[in-house]
């Protein structure tokens, strides 16, 4: 802006030379030259403040002018307080409801974890066969494999020359019990140098070091959770204290600093386990020194200077030889075989900054929709302020037409629009950063639903987020205000301004119609999206699951959580049974180690008898261990044979009952299928023969089409495992709840009642990223459409109020009422027709994206369509109709006169 | 722009209506800050007062803009003086600002002297 710039001794030098020639003057005019030498500093002012400003020029001529347009803005807003109201709360809506989500997507998608230095981290995956048994919690596709056996880790641990650490984990959920109360919680196994690796330090007490991972079973210690401590243990001095896992005590050596969780995004454990007490964490699995159970996760840091290529160059030679090695240990190593297990496996090094997350697979698509819902609401928002801005500045026409008059220039009538409309946008970013904490501890608490975990989600709002927040609205504000800029910034300003005055006619009026046909646009797509996630939900919730869901309560009972030994595990759960069925108002009760409509799977191959497979045949099914009750209970009808009876017992001969897939897939027909043998692979213990065939139902989400089954009984199972009680009940759902606990208690107050809930409520709970969707959708259609209502508003009644001449005009020539205000509804509706026409193929464009999320809905529903078009065709006509009327009231003489 | 004191016959000068009295006091030729500070009060017969301060200010602004240009030199009675001079760009300015100024004067003096009809605004 300044070419060159003038030193200050310089303008000092001026001023001196000025006082000099005004004494002169005054001397010449017969002052005496003192007097004339202090009329000239007194006249000039004070010279101190002049050469003030001029320091301060380089920053200040701009800061100055600044200024004066910040405080003339302010003037003119606080003049105009309906105006700024509206569009400051506009804007406040539209940022609060992009901060908030941004920070969803900025905390699952983009934000590192809280450790140290995590770009150095890692996360380990392989390509190649995985026989045995995976246990797995997602977030594995084609190539990456990412659970290793904890042998492998151990070989890549000790036997790696690129890392500065390596360390493992696996999630489990546990019983906890802490001064005689016991409660169910999520627990993470680590190795010993886990925390170290990642840079946790400690809140309280000492973390686990490598002595803490010696060998199984040997390393009774625990870590607590800085969440956890501090809501459930009341933040209570508790190092060196012991608390019971699963009936195993552990001393307790410290606690985490907070905001650290897991180095699995998405995990929030309460307590941390050494991983060699695996055992005492899961009794009914022994995975330490199996190479074929692939359990844990592997995150890897960097040795400083190395890069991820080189380390996965310098690893994968490691790997290969130990796989070597590993298939040397197992019965089949056919060639085939090799190829697959050693020639085709391949160690993946990926970024591992923000973690290993098969949650954030998940929500990644959800939330890149409801973003692009979010968006769409700025975008009104922009258009909404915009159009507003014109409006008023079309009733400021004569002010800038003075003001250039007087010699302004074209950027300082932009500048002044632009202070004008950034003012409106600091207030609407300042009042939505206020809001969006609040609404995002809402949103979160309502995500979060019946879960007692710790939330994944955090209401605070990192630096990214303000940045995000502070860009977007300076591009908004950048935007709107440019509105009516380009209207003003015109080289024949004269001329377009004299065109603009007093009329509606103009270049503004295509503006504004445009104002409006976004405006529609922009909520009748929100509405539509809105409508067809509506329907998606009704339709999920609605979907058959071949049983009755209601009055059915669920709940959770793993005796081993309470440290029973594992043959009393499946008498204790008997009891259970027996003491519910007991209870008053209860119809029927029964149990499965495979929860229904709970997004769960409990699945493998299966070999059945007088069946011959087809080669290469993977046939995975079902295989539920269930109670003898368990599909009575359920209510899953009976095709052929019988169902589970009291006779059947841990000593009886095995039986199975399958489903209609299962029969169908195996033996063509239901009867045929009665008799046959069913059995696991390698594991003749699990030999039944089939007595009966079911009716297929649901099983993992109301989703998923229902799969092959083949029900066992839990007390003829190999070994004990936890169970989930399903209970029909007449009796309302929170006395029958009360009931099941007392009744549960009085057999061992030490069992915990985990997960209490109805059926209903927990579809719904499987049901939670759809049915967030939804609610998301149907706030930003209706915001939307509240504000299209404003926006259409403001125009039409500006754009009516500049016709009061005309219409004056046309009734002063006998024009009716009707007339007048069928004449502004006409524009109104004709300019919503054109809006909704163009919008509908961008609709049907735009929800293509959202296909995956949908069920059962098209996307190009009637329904869903009519009643988009009709809300946003109502909104239109109240808006216009309003402003009509108004102007169809108007009295001839006085519109004429209005000029 | 800021009265120094109460003198009723003195007016504050407008916004932006200083830079185009400086410009024309400029076209009699090159002339240091305090002569055109005489000169706009001289000639507006005492009516206008002008800030020093803003004086300064806008003469900066006008050489920032490359309405005007400035070099040090000597006065009539031999004093050190910055001599301001109008550009090209500066005269183009003052010709299209005074013809805006012009009309506008002329519209407000057709309707404050209230005999002439009202014109400008067709509706």
């Amino acid at each position: 802006m300044f070419k060159h710039k003038r030193s200050t001794e310089d303008f000092a030098e001026e001023i001196k030379a000025h006082l000099e020639l005004e004494a002169d003057e005054l001397k010449d005019e017969g002052l005496s030259a003192d007097e004339a030498r202090r009329r000239a500093r007194s006249e000039f002012g004070s010279v101190s403040v002049a050469k003030e400003r001029f320091n301060m020029k380089g920053r200040a001529l701009w800061l100055e002018d600044t200024v004066r347009d910040v405080r003339y803005g302010l003037r003119g807003l606080w003049r105009n307080p309906g105006f700024t109201l509206v569009a400051v709360f506009t804007l406040a809506l539209a940022i609060g409801a992009n901060t908030s989500i941004f920070s969803l997507l900025n905390q699952a998608l983009l934000q590192a974890l809280p450790v140290a230095d995590p770009d150095q981290l890692v996360v380990l995956s392989f390509a190649g066969s995985h026989p045995g048994h995976t246990h797995s919690n997602g977030g594995n596709n084609e190539g990456h494999h990412h659970e290793f056996s904890y042998p492998m880790y151990r070989d890549l641990r000790d036997r790696n020359t690129v890392f500065s650490g390596l360390i493992a984990s696996a999630p489990a959920d546990v019983g906890v019990t802490w001064e005689n109360h016991a409660e169910s919680v999520s627990t993470e196994m680590v190795t010993g140098n886990y925390f170290e690796t990642l840079g946790i330090r400690p809140a309280l007490g000492r973390l686990f070091v490598a002595s803490d991972e010696t060998a199984p079973g040997a390393n009774p210690v625990a870590v607590l959770n800085f969440d956890y401590w501090k809501t459930h243990l009341a933040e209570a001095p508790v190092v060196g204290r012991s608390l019971l896992i699963n009936g195993t005590q552990f001393t307790i050596t410290g606690v985490t600093a907070p905001g650290f969780h897991s180095m699995v995004w998405g995990s929030t454990p309460a307590v941390y386990v050494p991983i060699t007490m695996q055992r005492a964490i899961e009794p009914d699995w022994d995975y330490l020194n199996d190479h074929q159970s692939y359990w844990v996760d592997l995150v890897g840091r960097l040795s400083p200077g190395v890069t991820r290529a080189q380390a996965e160059a310098s690893l994968n030679p490691l790997f290969r030889s130990l796989r070597t090695s590993e298939l040397s240990l197992q019965h089949d190593q056919s060639a085939k075989k090799r190829q697959e297990f050693v020639n085709a496996s391949h160690l993946n090094l990926d970024d591992g900054a923000r973690g290993f997350s098969p949650l954030r697979d998940g929500v990644k698509t959800p939330l890149t929709i409801v973003m692009g819902m979010v968006l769409l609401v700025v975008a009104m928002a922009i258009v909404n302020v915009a159009s507003l801005l014109l409006v008023w500045a079309a009733a400021r026409v004569r002010e800038f037409s003075v003001r250039y008059s007087l010699g302004a220039t074209n950027r300082q009538i932009l500048r002044q629009l632009l202070v004008e409309g950034m003012l409106i946008g600091a207030a609407g970013a300042a009042i939505g950063l206020l809001l969006a904490p609040r609404a995002l501890h809402l949103l979160i608490r309502w995500m979060s639903g019946r879960s007692p975990q710790e939330p994944v989600f955090s209401a605070t709002l990192d630096w990214r987020v303000l940045v995000f927040t502070i860009a977007a609205t300076l591009v908004a504000s950048l935007l709107f205000s440019l509105a009516p800029a380009v209207q003003f910034w015109n080289p024949r300003l004269a001329e377009s301004l004299r065109q603009q005055t007093g009329t509606g006619v103009g270049g503004s009026l295509k503006f504004r119609r445009t104002c409006v046909a976004l405006q529609i646009g922009f909520s009748l797509l929100l509405i539509i999206a809105a409508g067809l996630f509506v329907r998606t939900i009704q339709n999920l919730r609605n979907v058959d699951a071949g049983f009755a869901t209601d009055h059915l309560l669920a709940f959770d009972l793993a005796p081993e959580m309470a440290g029973y030994p594992g043959p009393a595990v499946a008498p204790v759960e008997q009891r259970a049974l027996d003491a519910i069925a007991a209870l008053p108002g209860v119809r029927n009760v029964g149990a499965t180690n495979d929860a229904d409509l709970a997004d769960d799977n409990v699945s493998g191959d299966m070999t059945v008898t007088g069946y011959t497979p087809k080669p290469d045949e993977h046939f995975d099914a079902e295989v539920p261990w269930v109670s003898n009750g368990y599909l009575q209970t359920l209510g899953v009808p009976l095709i052929a044979g019988r169902y589970f009876t009291a006779a059947d017992t841990a000593t009886s001969m095995k039986v199975a009952i399958v489903n209609e897939s299962f029969a169908r897939h195996f033996f063509g027909s239901a009867l045929a299928t009665l008799g046959h043998h069913v059995s696991r692979p390698n594991r003749p213990a699990t030999d039944a023969v089939i007595v009966g065939v079911v009716r297929d139902v649901k099983h993992s989400t109301v989703r998923a089409p229902a799969m092959a089954t083949s029900y066992t009984l839990f007390s003829q199972a190999e070994r004990p495992d936890g169970l989930r009680y399903y209970v029909r009940t007449w009796q309302p759902p929170d006395g029958a709840a009360n009931s099941i606990r007392a009744a549960i208690a009085n057999i061992d107050p030490k069992l915990v009642v985990g997960d209490l809930t109805t059926m209903t409520a927990q579809i719904d709970d499987t049901l939670l990223p759809e049915r967030t969707i939804a609610l998301l959708a149907m706030t930003f259609g209706a915001l939307a459409t509240v504000l299209a209502g404003i926006g259409l508003y403001g125009i039409l009644a500006y754009s009516t109020a500049q016709r009061t001449r005309e219409i004056g005009i046309r009734m002063a020539l006998g024009a009716k009422r009707g007339t007048v205000v069928g004449l502004v509804m006409r524009e109104v509706l004709v300019l919503a027709g054109g809006a909704i026409a163009a919008t509908i193929p961008l609709a049907v464009l735009a929800t293509r994206a959202v296909r995956s999320e949908l069920f059962g809905v098209s996307i190009a529903d009637p329904a869903v369509y009519g009643f988009g078009i009709l809300v946003i065709g109502l909104v239109a006509a109240l808006a216009g109709f309003i402003p009509a009327r108004r102007a169809a009231s108007v009295n001839p003489v006085e519109a004429l006169r209005s000029e | 722009m800021t009265t120094q004191n109460g003198n009723d016959e003195r007016i504050a000068l407008l916004q932006g209506t200083l830079d185009l009295l400086i410009l024309k006091t400029l076209v009699m030729g090159p002339c240091h800050g305090q002569g055109i500070a005489r000169s706009i009060q001289r000639q507006s017969e005492e009516v206008f007062f002008v800030d020093h301060g803003s004086l300064y200010l806008a003469l900066q602004r006008l050489e920032d803009r490359d309405w005007i240009s400035a070099k040090w030199g000597v006065s009539q009675n031999n004093r050190k003086a910055r001599f301001y001079s109008l550009t090209k760009k500066g005269r183009a300015q003052l010709h299209e600002k005074t013809s805006e100024w012009l009309r506008l004067s002329r519209a407000m003096g057709l309707i404050l002297s209230g005999g002439a009809t009202p014109g400008g605004e067709e509706a």
